[in-house]
């Protein structure tokens, strides 16, 4: 991958030029589709652009000292994080990429959740701590099966590199790889902080959490970030699954309508779900590793006893 | 090391003016304070500058959800004062009314109940059947939240017919079958948010006075339509649903049953309602020197008036109010301590309070 590719990932398709108003377009069907299974009318298409708009219009609290600087940082890395890790995505054919991108794009999705519970300790906030220390739990227990269905994906390929797992989908993977697929796709509600584990800002115990002590342009900043960690985990799930395509147009075509399903089933289950304890949601994915584990030793045996 | 956790003074959670001041160590809550009083609005001190028909008006506005409740208790002791019997078809659109108040009370706690679970496709479900009730309580009343429907010695509006409210009362009646009361009941999710939690025993019950729906989930069998019927309760035939176990599962399985014990009321009031005047005493309304009390079985629990009067005068002397919540909420103190902070807005939430009618 040579400079100009990689900068016209980066910053044009799939990286922020496509991925901003990508977020935004997430966003909306994620509202809408919780309204209207809600009974309700839900927003206008336009509304999470006009909600950063308006966000970016108003003044923050003057904060002094290292803390004010650091609260001002977080989202900023989060931002450039998360818009990375989309950039990282091999969507289109031939697309470059290096060996080992798959264990960059695992860190960069990690560091938004890092910042989040940052930011809530700098805010000094008893809620804002609270969420971070919710955060932290609940990242401590989903990563254990997001990180094993990751790399159960690479063994089962041979490869960490991104573009060689997106092809894979196309030469028929083993169940390995569907089981890696399936667990990453489990770890999603979690990892974008909605329903069943919407914990960390459960607004009705904490106010919003690690977000308490935000507002104007910075509050816009960290909803940026949320958008664009939808795009990124919905994303990486569409390139594991879709199928492997010549044509970049409609590998695009196939990204967007994969992803946007994605974003459907997970706002689905948002909308039928109440918020579960932390000690449950700890205890489920905890259950998982269990389940996902015993099932990718068995299934690596398998493969090994036949090949 | 503990921390102390602020929610209010206006909660996040419940909506409502008070200040809940938590002491935690990590996510268990070791002990909690309430304050209230930060939505006092002198309605008991108004009261006494209102003339007989003003002060009917004036305590209607005490609670925005159980508003006929309280215009039933004065107008109860000021019929104990003056003497006037209201007729037998008043007493069953008294029992209509209340029946269908406790019914939009209950559907509104569930709402609130699903809500603070972080189950908001429940709370709209719920608040749709809510629109529901306000609908027929507006075909009877002509409004939606303020009913004006009590008078000294009767009521003010007829039911004309009511066969057409009993068709209106059958159709919730099974849409709560449906939905609500299954989910409360059944659903995994909200009763594993529910069980164990909150707990109450018999024993604390009884020692913090507890009344209504949180009583009779403590084991207390306690209800006043039964123990002390007013209106034409006497004639009704319904159970009170009482459960043991005193956590907030059982509050909400009381509430739950209540909403068909009610259903049950309403169907035998719409039935059975007698023809006749609306009310006694045209003439002017003479009261004695004296105070009288009142209580009723409101969704909440008990609320008690004492009205105080003067012989000649216009104006009571003294209007005194004990809501509910007043009650109630002393409790909250022992149902969150060891209990975990995601559950304590849902334990605070099952007593129903309404701080708004209790501060007045």
């Amino acid at each position: 991958m040579n400079l100009t590719t990689a900068l016209a990932r980066l910053l044009i398709f799939p990286g922020l030029l496509f991925a901003v108003p990508a977020a935004w377009f997430f966003l909306w069907v994620e509202r809408k589709t919780v309204a209207l299974m809600q009974g309700r009318i839900g927003p206008p298409f336009m509304q999470p652009f006009y909600d950063f708009i308006k966000l970016l219009g108003k003044s923050t609290p003057p904060r002094n000292g290292v803390g004010g600087l650091l609260m001002m940082m977080w989202p900023l890395l989060a931002v450039s994080a998360a818009a990375g890790a989309v950039g990282l995505l091999p969507v289109l054919p031939s697309s470059g990429g290096f060996e080992g991108d798959l264990i960059l794009l695992l860190a960069l999705l990690e560091l938004p959740s890092m910042c989040v519970i940052a930011a809530g300790f700098s805010s000094r906030s008893i809620f804002g701590e609270i969420g971070s220390a919710r955060e932290a739990a609940l990242s401590v227990s989903y990563n254990v099966v997001f990180l094993l269905a990751i790399v159960s994906i690479a063994a089962s390929q041979h490869t960490f590199r991104l573009e060689a797992l997106a092809s894979a989908a196309a030469d028929r993977p083993s169940s390995l790889y569907w089981l890696g697929v399936l667990a990453i796709l489990v770890c999603l509600p979690a990892k974008l902080h909605i329903n069943p584990f919407s914990l960390p800002n459960a607004e009705q115990e904490i106010y919003s959490g690690p977000m308490t002590e935000y507002a104007g342009p910075e509050l816009a900043m960290w909803e940026l970030s949320h958008g664009l960690e939808w795009v990124a985990a919905t994303g990486l799930v569409a390139t594991l699954a879709a199928p492997h395509l010549a044509a970049w147009w409609l590998a695009a075509m196939v990204f967007v309508a994969l992803s946007f399903v994605v974003v459907l089933l997970l706002s689905v289950t948002a909308a039928a779900t109440a918020r579960l304890q932390i000690d449950t949601t700890v205890r489920f994915y905890w259950q998982c590793t269990l389940i996902f584990a015993v099932l990718a030793i068995s299934s690596a045996l398998f493969m090994r006893f036949k090949s | 090391m503990s921390y102390k956790i602020p929610m209010g003074p206006y909660h996040p959670a419940l909506e409502e003016p008070y200040k809940l001041d938590m002491i935690c160590e990590g996510e268990t809550v070791i002990d909690a304070n309430l304050h209230i009083g930060f939505n006092f609005r002198g309605i008991e001190h108004l009261a006494e500058t209102r003339n007989y028909i003003q002060v009917i008006a004036l305590m209607e506005r005490v609670c925005g959800i159980c508003s006929n409740i309280h215009t039933l208790t004065l107008c109860q002791a000021m019929e104990q004062l003056t003497g006037l019997n209201p007729p037998p078809r008043a007493q069953y659109i008294r029992v209509v009314v209340a029946e269908l108040e406790r019914l939009h009370s209950h559907v509104l706690w569930a709402g609130i109940a699903a809500k603070l679970m972080g189950f908001k496709t429940m709370f709209m479900t719920c608040f749709e059947l809510r629109e529901k009730v306000m609908d027929v309580l507006q075909a009877i009343s002509g409004n939606r939240v303020n009913y004006s429907m009590n008078r000294i010695g009767g009521v003010n509006r007829d039911i004309d017919d009511p066969l057409a409210v009993l068709a209106m009362v059958e159709q919730l009646e099974r849409e709560m079958v449906r939905t609500v009361i299954p989910i409360f009941t059944t659903s995994t999710t909200a009763t594993s948010r529910c069980a164990g939690i909150g707990v109450l025993t018999r024993e604390k019950a009884i020692s913090c006075g507890v009344v209504g729906p949180t009583a009779r989930a403590s084991g207390l069998p306690q209800d006043l339509r039964r123990a002390a019927p007013y209106a034409a309760y006497a004639e009704m035939e319904f159970d009170v649903p009482v459960q043991q176990s005193g956590d907030v599962k059982a509050r909400l399985l009381v509430r739950a049953l209540e909403i068909i014990e009610s259903c049950r009321i309403l169907r035998q009031a719409l039935t059975k309602m007698p023809p006749g005047e609306l009310s006694t005493g045209d003439e002017k309304i003479v009261f004695t020197t004296g105070t009288a009390t009142s209580r009723v079985e409101a969704p909440r629990g008990e609320v008690m008036y004492s009205v105080s009067w003067r012989e000649g005068s216009r104006n009571p002397s003294r209007v005194h109010v004990r809501t509910p919540t007043f009650t109630n909420m002393p409790a909250v103190r022992w149902m969150v301590r060891g209990a975990r902070l995601a559950d304590t807005p849902l334990i605070q939430a099952s007593i129903d309070p309404c701080y708004s009618c209790t501060d007045r």
